[in-house]
């Protein structure tokens, strides 16, 4: 899954550090999650999208599902 | 890419933990230093006293507390590394086991080697150390 969390937060002016305190997590999750190694639970994503005051969907998107394809068959 | 805000500094949430952690392991790793010292000069563990096992057991508590200390880690930290402390944990239990089986074998085929228990235990707690060191530096 891809995300805008990195150019959101330095949009802010944050550190990842600050972000992480923001959001209780460590530095080390929010790289993980900035680089997409990890992709966060339904709780923490809806706690960076409140914190970004932005919908969770155009914060996060799934970048191996083809648009308007989601839950049909492929053939 | 990285910027002048992705410093490696550690936040402060994760500061806390790291400390907290400390304060839960240090106990309980100066108590196993201790007590094995303890053991060491008192427990005649080569003698043929009944009390030898009792002594020989006495390592086990401040074991047991490193684990607690593992344990209440688990729970205090974020869910990615919560991933991250699990994979570690799961790589040690496969390699113990594995080795387990090697040496259970071995022990089998007469090979009579005393240090096998903490053969399984080293090889446990490196592939630990070294998967969740690998997993953390990802």
């Amino acid at each position: 899954m891809r995300n805008s969390l990195r150019p959101l937060r330095e949009e802010r002016g944050w550190s990842q550090a600050a972000l992480a305190d923001l959001l209780g997590v460590s530095r080390q999750t929010v790289n993980a999650l900035e680089t997409g190694r990890y992709d966060p639970s339904l709780p923490l994503a809806f706690r960076i999208a409140a914190l970004f005051e932005r919908p969770i969907e155009s914060l996060f998107h799934p970048d191996d599902v083809l648009s308007g394809t989601v839950g049909q068959e492929r053939g | 890419m990285t910027s002048d805000l992705d410093t490696a500094r550690r936040s402060a949430g994760g500061r806390s933990r790291a400390t907290a952690y400390l304060r839960d392991f240090l106990p309980g790793i100066l108590g196993y230093i201790v007590v094995l010292a303890l053991v060491g000069a008192f427990g005649d563990l080569d003698g043929e006293t009944p009390t030898r096992f009792g002594w020989a057991m006495l390592p086990v508590v401040p074991a047991v507390w490193l684990g607690w200390a593992v344990l209440r880690h688990l729970r205090r930290v974020d869910e990615y590394e919560q991933v991250v402390l699990l994979r570690g944990l799961s790589v040690g239990f496969a390699v113990a086991m594995l080795a387990a089986v090697v040496l259970g074998m071995l022990a089998v085929a007469g090979l009579d080697l005393l240090i096998a228990p903490w053969l399984v235990f080293a090889a446990g707690m490196t592939s630990w150390a070294v998967a969740t060191g690998i997993l953390n530096a990802r």
